[in-house]
């Protein structure tokens, strides 16, 4: 192992952090409107298939495609949220009209997910678990200055996804959204106590739909990354418990997008262990298996030593009896 | 709807737990309907007869005694699953790691069969069945005491076990438990050595004249009575009663002195028991060894065979009788039909849907009405619920 090994596994870092930080983003607006929303990983799997799909029909060459070439690459990006949105639907219906328990649906969207997925995978691509390899994509960029880092260092800023940088800077306008705006306040005393958020006259179930809708979007984004800027294809099974990670990224940020941007970093960095650094010292001496576990281990310990320093939404994942329907 | 008493019929005579009944049989009634309705949609869509299809899946699941018997031995995984999800469901616990418990319950019960392979007959069989339930005991064990004594939502440390679990069956079946001689061939999957015979669950389907590629086992009447028991001990035992009100409120469990971190582990290890059942049908029933491609996400779907039973052990046996009518009936669509196999599991999803969708807008019909008959008790025109006064909105 050497700093060329460091630097290449910060570029994974990235790379996972990408997808942990739009999930996670997308968690934090459903949970801080009161919406608890386990199904991200199941939103995140809409969003591998419908953005390789949505990738494929704008970008793809000619006779199939559109041959939009980058463009098209964004717009089958903006399909894999649009779709995961759609499906967040499902659990706004659910837990926001019907009052479902949130935890139920969410388990729900999850299980649904892998199915939906695997029928839609069959109506875009004829077949039922995986697209063809070597799908369009968006052209790399190297970060002027970090990748010029010498040692080896550098490589960790070179080649990267434009989606990284995006997912990155979207810490200032989720920030400024959430704390320096009305709606902002507004969604966040919806999870915090609706009642009183209905009492000064503001309505709570439309907010709601909004925070889940939006947790839709990014994690069918995250998804459709994963698919399309990653792995250039979809494949069942890709996003690997991916929205759990995140979810539990999101309980460690203590629902704030800033403390989030650090820990789904960290976050993404153990996710690169088993990929870079498995010959480093001490995690050479574990059989190949024992590190695989390594993320998950690292997930248990932040969760189970950190879980008691945090504090949710007031109001998430109850029942708000104000908000319509039967 | 919230027009409130006009909509509602006046309170009945009728016994509230006849009321329950009546209302979960037309709510489940609902919900089939609905799930059957959009799949017909579904089904048009893709230029196919909804009468067609439907009626290929249920003839080919009864078709001859061994296609019963097939769906039987489907079930038989499908039963401890949803057990094993509800038991923790009844003390308001989402143990999603039913699916990591069942694979390590599957490596520790292949240990035991190749280890006391000198134990006679039954005997052998006993202690096998005994590692596997304890395998899934004390993986369940680790999200329980994690969240007794941190607080650790288990959702999030269940799907971390879950994905450790999958990394122990490699593990297993790369060292500690790898074949000593390796079948012939190039291209050799990995797996255990083969069991010794008594390690082995009988096959029960031949009794009736079933064909052996039915692998009926023993198992699926095991698994009767292991919803017989816990029916039994959650309504009859007192650690029904405490997870109950565990389940509902912490808050009254606290105040009637009820040890909450006590109720909720021993829920994790009896569904951790239970989960460690679900691997032996594959492992025992059929392959008779533990093999690399095992057939995973049986916990998962564990969890929606529990939901469409309502966590209801007798409701369970027939969610997941149902459960498997389906899953067979991917094979008659694609023998029959042109649409993808894959429909069923949309099928199944929309049926799992609309259970829980339905199942909540009865649930909370009843506790209005009953609302309003002790109310009407009290002799108070109407005690509306805060959902009647609240504005509507949107």
């Amino acid at each position: 192992m050497d700093l060329t090994d460091i630097g290449a596994s910060i570029r994974i870092a990235l790379t996972y952090f990408t997808i942990l930080y739009l999930t996670g983003l997308g968690g934090l607006f459903s949970e801080r409107s009161g919406i608890v929303n386990i199904g991200l990983e199941g939103l995140m799997v809409i969003g591998t298939v419908t953005g390789a799909a949505g990738a494929a029909i704008f970008a793809g060459p000619a006779p199939e495609g559109m041959g939009l070439g980058a463009g098209g690459v964004i717009f089958g990006l903006l399909f894999g949220a649009l779709c995961g949105a759609l499906f967040a639907s499902v659990h706004a219906v659910a837990t926001i009209n019907f009052r479902v328990d949130h935890i139920v649906s969410g388990v729900v969207i999850n299980l649904v997910a892998i199915g939906l997925a695997r029928f839609l995978s069959f109506v875009f691509f004829e077949q039922a678990t995986q697209s063809d390899p070597g799908g369009p994509h968006l052209p790399r960029l190297d970060i002027p200055g970090l990748s010029d880092i010498p040692w080896g260092l550098g490589n960790a800023f070179q080649n990267l996804s434009p989606v990284v940088l995006f997912a990155a800077v979207l810490v200032f306008p989720v920030t400024f959204a959430l704390y320096r705006t009305r709606w902002g306040l507004r969604l966040r005393s919806a999870g915090e106590n609706p009642e009183a958020t209905r009492s000064l006259g503001v309505a709570v179930a439309p907010l709601q739909w909004q925070g889940v809708l939006l947790s839709g979007a990014l994690a069918g984004m995250s998804g459709a990354f994963l698919a399309v800027e990653v792995v250039f294809n979809w494949r069942e099974g890709q996003t690997l418990g991916l929205g759990f990670i995140a979810l539990a990224a999101l309980i460690l940020s203590n629902w704030d997008p800033r403390r989030l941007l650090v820990v789904a970093f960290l976050f993404g960095f153990a996710q690169a262990i088993p990929l870079r650094l498995d010959d480093a010292p001490l995690i050479s001496l574990l059989p190949p298996q024992f590190i695989n576990m390594i993320p998950y281990v690292v997930t248990i310990v932040a969760i189970a030593g950190f879980v008691a320093k945090v504090r949710p939404p007031a109001a998430a994942g109850r029942a708000y009896e104000g908000a319509g329907g039967t | 709807m919230s027009t409130g008493d006009a909509t509602l019929p006046a309170p009945r005579a009728l016994p509230p737990w006849l009321e329950s009944a009546v209302a979960q049989g037309l709510a489940l009634l609902a919900a089939f309907a609905i799930a059957v309705g959009v799949g017909s949609l579904i089904i048009t869509l893709y230029g196919e007869n909804p009468l067609t299809v439907y009626s290929a899946m249920l003839s080919f699941a009864f078709k001859d005694i061994t296609s019963i018997g097939t769906v039987l031995s489907i079930a038989t995984p499908l039963i401890f699953a949803a057990l094993a999800v509800s038991v923790c469901f009844k003390g308001g616990l989402f143990n999603i790691g039913v699916e990591g418990q069942f694979l390590v319950g599957m490596v520790t019960a292949s240990w035991a069969a190749l280890t006391f392979d000198f134990l006679p007959g039954l005997l052998h069989l006993v202690a096998v069945l005994l590692f596997a339930c304890l395998g899934g005991m004390v993986y369940a064990a680790v999200p329980g005491v994690l969240k007794v004594t941190t607080g650790a939502h288990e959702v999030v440390t269940t799907i971390m076990m879950n994905g450790i679990a999958v990394s122990i069956v490699a593990y297993a079946l790369n060292g500690p438990l790898k074949f000593t001689e390796a079948p012939p061939g190039q291209n050799v999957d990995l797996r255990t050595d083969i069991f010794e015979p008594s390690a082995l669950v009988p096959d029960l389907g031949h009794l009736f004249g079933m064909g052996g590629s039915a692998h009926l086992s023993w198992l699926f009447p095991i698994a009767i009575v292991a919803s017989a028991i816990v029916w039994f001990l959650f309504r009859r035992m007192r650690l029904g009663y405490e997870a109950r009100v565990v389940g509902s409120s912490a808050g009254s469990a606290r105040a009637g002195g009820i040890a909450i971190g006590g109720v909720q582990i021993k829920l994790f290890l009896i569904s951790g028991a239970l989960a460690g059942m679900i691997g032996m049908q594959q492992v025992l029933g059929e392959r008779g060894a533990l093999v690399q491609n095992y057939e995973a996400q049986l916990g998962f779907t564990g969890i929606a065979v529990a939901f469409l039973g309502q966590n209801n052990p007798i409701g369970i046996v027939f969610a997941a009788v149902l459960w498997a009518i389906l899953s067979r009936g991917e094979t008659a669509l694609q023998l029959g039909t042109n649409l993808p196999r894959e429909f069923v599991i949309i099928l199944q999803g929309i049926l799992i849907f609309s259970v829980v969708v339905v199942y909540q807008i009865a649930k909370r019909r009843l506790a209005r009405r009953e609302l309003q008959r002790a109310g009407a008790e009290v002799g108070l025109r109407d005690t509306a619920t805060p959902e009647d006064e609240a504005p509507r909105e949107a």
